[in-house]
């Protein structure tokens, strides 16, 4: 008989946990919003990917002049070294005031006006300018250029000018021109190797574990950053509008809160699984073969199923957290003064994400993924270098122990917050946490 | 059994006691009224009866168990300040707060319906929340909180805000309810519903019960006023015996003076009256008031603080 009325009681529960969630659900989904969000990540990750590229195709290259005041012959070198298919930069004549120049710094001051746009009528606008003096085997290189955060093109004519000085001394050591010319070419042939990739050999397939644990680690952050964000402005709006206290007396705190998280977790999974049937498309279409190789990345290590398990505890904890702050605001104004740490705890590993991806074995990266507000980011990031069974184990249970507490902790805040009125003050918080309740929570 | 019953129930937020050893009973199938000036502390002891809060001392037994959380599909509670999902339509409301309760959809909708349409929003039914009025929002909230055919109807001042038309409508719901089996609860401090409508009524005065009873009990606790209009003077109208106090009215009619004759507990109009008449007092016209609730609430929580009337 008490089976019989328990087992109504669960089924009761779990019926208003459906009710609540698909209601948060679907409220979203009937939103322009929702579908702008889905339409939009696709198109900004493929702008964000091929950006990069567009922007150097699109970009002009730089002007660059070489004025060889001491004869050091690295001019050919320099301009081998600026050459293909798009060449790094356009090296154009120096004008006839700067060959004139008995030093780097005449030169330099003749080449100024052409380097600020105040080029003399008919002279050449330059971006960069090398003056080159000293001998042809000590070269001192003064480098100008009207972009001071743009070293590129210093550095190629460092190693150009590095390059005729060696290709100098071998031939001032007596050495052959076609036998400097052949040490110059000479360079090796690489082969990369590792324990940790299938056949020894590093290939594309072996990274593909890594970039995918650091994708999802991305995917989690996004996640929780836009879930946690409609769980924030869907309980302030039910705060403010006095909806909590009827749904309170209507369902648990559990059901209430989990109902909600489940709802607005079921928003984010239908994007995520938007954007990855979007993605699959695209790879489909552009890289057949690639299909395959990332279904077999995902389970390298088994990196699906323990980034489920981390993607689970981590939206439950910062869901729950982010839930117990809307339930003590009426306004969005009134819940940035206590967003502002917790974006900062969230935006934290990911600053740390690729130096995961590089060394998932440093000590601070290993450190910091046993803190449970990093560990969903930073273990997700890692779990492709398959780290120690135990390090994964370990903190998979710490972050479980920690979401248990943060998920108590905020629902009796959350009950203390739907029902307080006014603005909000840290004593009422810490009074909700700790006072007793009369109905489970 | 009572459908609610409170013994010695005290709530403290911190220093400040917000409700004080309060006891009282609800009998099943009654309308009873829960008074009490702003701040009195009825707020407090709903949501303590709903298990919104916890008590800090005392014991509450809804619909004959100390515990709410197996009744809460039993009660239907409208708070004081109201809302809805802005979004949602009247009937998808209805259905979502009547599934929360318990009621399969099917069932809710239909009820939901006819809920609606009764109550003159039979239009309105599918246009969200956003674009309705604000007394057409709060029929809509009153139907979300009655759709489940709650036994218990918990109503915090459900009549604020509402025009004089639907004040009507809603004591005629309430009625209704009661006719239907239900045990209803509203606060309010307009005393006027209440007169109308409770059988029974607890006022609240600064956290602490200060009356418990009917509402002829209630009026019995506000002194009788008989008012005199003549060519008087106050001071043989003091000397009259059984009064507490003469005051004299602004109002003049003819050059006759208007005066409210306060009676002393026990006193008696008709002694009153006959005493005037054998003194020869030029009594042109005269009055009983019979005292109201609005006086006995005065009255009730004048000695316990402030009473505001909204």
């Amino acid at each position: 008989m008490r089976v019989d009325t328990m087992s109504v009681h669960l089924v009761a529960s779990l019926n208003r946990l459906r009710l609540i969630a698909t209601r948060e659900f679907l409220s979203y989904l009937r939103t322009p919003g929702f579908w702008l969000s889905l339409m939009i990540g696709p198109i900004a990750a493929g702008f964000g990917a091929m950006a990069p590229a567009m922007l150097h195709q699109a970009a002009p290259s730089p002007v660059l002049t070489v004025v060889d005041l001491s004869a050091t012959g690295a001019t050919p070198t320099i301009a081998a070294a600026l050459s293909g298919p798009k060449p790094l930069a356009i090296l154009v004549g120096p004008p006839a005031r700067a060959t004139e120049a008995t030093s780097a710094a005449a030169a330099g001051k003749a080449l100024r006006p052409y380097l600020s746009g105040d080029a003399p009528a008919g002279g050449p606008r330059l971006d960069a300018a090398a003056i080159l003096s000293g001998r042809p085997d000590a070269i001192v290189v003064d480098f100008w250029s009207r972009d001071i955060n743009d070293p590129d093109l210093q550095h190629v004519v460092r190693g150009a000018a590095t390059q005729a000085m060696q290709q100098a001394r071998l031939r001032a050591a007596g050495l052959a021109p076609e036998l400097v010319a052949a040490v110059s070419a000479a360079a090796p042939v690489v082969h990369s190797y590792s324990p940790r990739a299938a056949r020894g050999q590093v290939s594309m397939k072996d990274r593909l574990p890594s970039l995918l644990g650091l994708g999802l680690a991305f995917v989690l952050f996004f996640a929780i950053f836009t879930g946690a964000g409609i769980l924030l402005n869907s309980v302030i709006e039910e705060k403010s509008s006095r909806i909590l206290e009827v749904l309170l007396s209507s369902a648990t705190v559990p059901e209430l809160l989990g109902g909600k998280i489940l709802g607005v977790a079921g928003v984010s999974a239908f994007i995520i699984a938007g954007w990855g049937a979007m993605g699959l498309l695209a790879l489909q279409r552009t890289a057949p073969q690639m299909v395959a190789e990332v279904g077999a990345a995902l389970m390298t290590h088994g990196l699906v199923i323990w980034f489920a398990l981390f993607f689970v505890l981590g939206y439950l904890m910062y869901a729950s957290v982010f839930a117990a702050i809307g339930a003590f605001c009426e306004t969005v104004r009134e819940a940035q003064t206590l967003l502002g740490p917790i974006m900062i705890l969230i935006t934290l590993p990911v600053m740390f994400l690729t130096v995961a991806l590089e060394h998932p074995d440093a000590p601070l990266i290993v450190a910091l993924s046993w803190v449970p507000p990093f560990t969903p980011f930073l273990m997700t990031a890692r779990l492709a270098a398959g780290p120690p069974l135990w390090q994964v184990l370990g903190a998979l249970i710490l972050m479980a122990t920690t979401t248990a507490a943060v998920v108590w902790l905020c629902a009796r805040a959350f009950r203390a917050g739907a029902l307080s009125t006014g603005k909000l003050d840290l004593k009422r918080l810490a009074l909700g946490l700790f006072a007793p309740t009369s109905t489970p929570t | 059994m009572a459908a609610l019953e409170l013994e010695g129930v005290a709530k403290r937020y911190g220093d400040f006691h917000a409700v004080r050893d309060l006891s009282f009973k609800v009998e099943p199938g009654s309308i009873f009224g829960f008074l009490g000036p702003n701040g009195a502390g009825k707020t407090s002891t709903l949501r303590m009866v709903l298990g919104l809060i916890p008590p800090t001392s005392g014991r509450i037994a809804v619909l004959g168990s100390s515990s709410v959380r197996p009744n809460l599909d039993r009660i239907g509670f409208l708070p004081e300040e109201r809302g809805l999902y802005r979004l949602m339509t009247p009937l998808d409301a209805v259905v979502f707060f009547a599934g929360l309760k318990g009621v399969g959809a099917a069932v809710a909708r239909k009820r939901g319906r006819d809920m609606l349409e009764a109550q003159g929003l039979g239009e309105a039914i599918g246009r969200p929340m956003k674009a309705l009025s604000k007394g057409m929002a709060q029929k809509v909230q009153l139907i979300c909180a009655l759709a489940h055919e709650p036994e218990l109807v918990i109503l915090d001042e459900p009549f604020s805000g509402l025009d004089p038309v639907n004040q009507l409508g809603l004591e005629g719901l309430i009625r209704d309810l009661a006719r239907r089996g239900a045990t209803v609860i509203f606060s309010t401090h307009v005393m006027a519903h209440a007169e109308r409508l409770c059988e029974r009524i607890v006022l609240m005065a600064e956290g602490r019960k200060v009356f418990d009873g009917t509402l002829a009990q209630a009026r019995a606790a506000a002194p009788t006023r008989l008012v005199l209009e003549g060519a008087l003077d106050p001071s043989s109208l003091s000397a009259l015996p059984g009064l507490a106090s003469v005051t004299r009215e602004d109002g003049h009619v003819d050059g006759a003076g208007l005066y409210t004759l306060t009676l002393a507990a026990g006193g008696s109009a008709q002694a009153v009256l006959k005493a005037a008449l054998q003194r020869d007092l030029d009594i042109s016209r005269f009055r009983l008031e019979t005292p109201t609730l609005h006086d006995a609430f005065i009255v009730l929580t004048k000695a316990h603080g402030r009473y505001e009337e909204r």
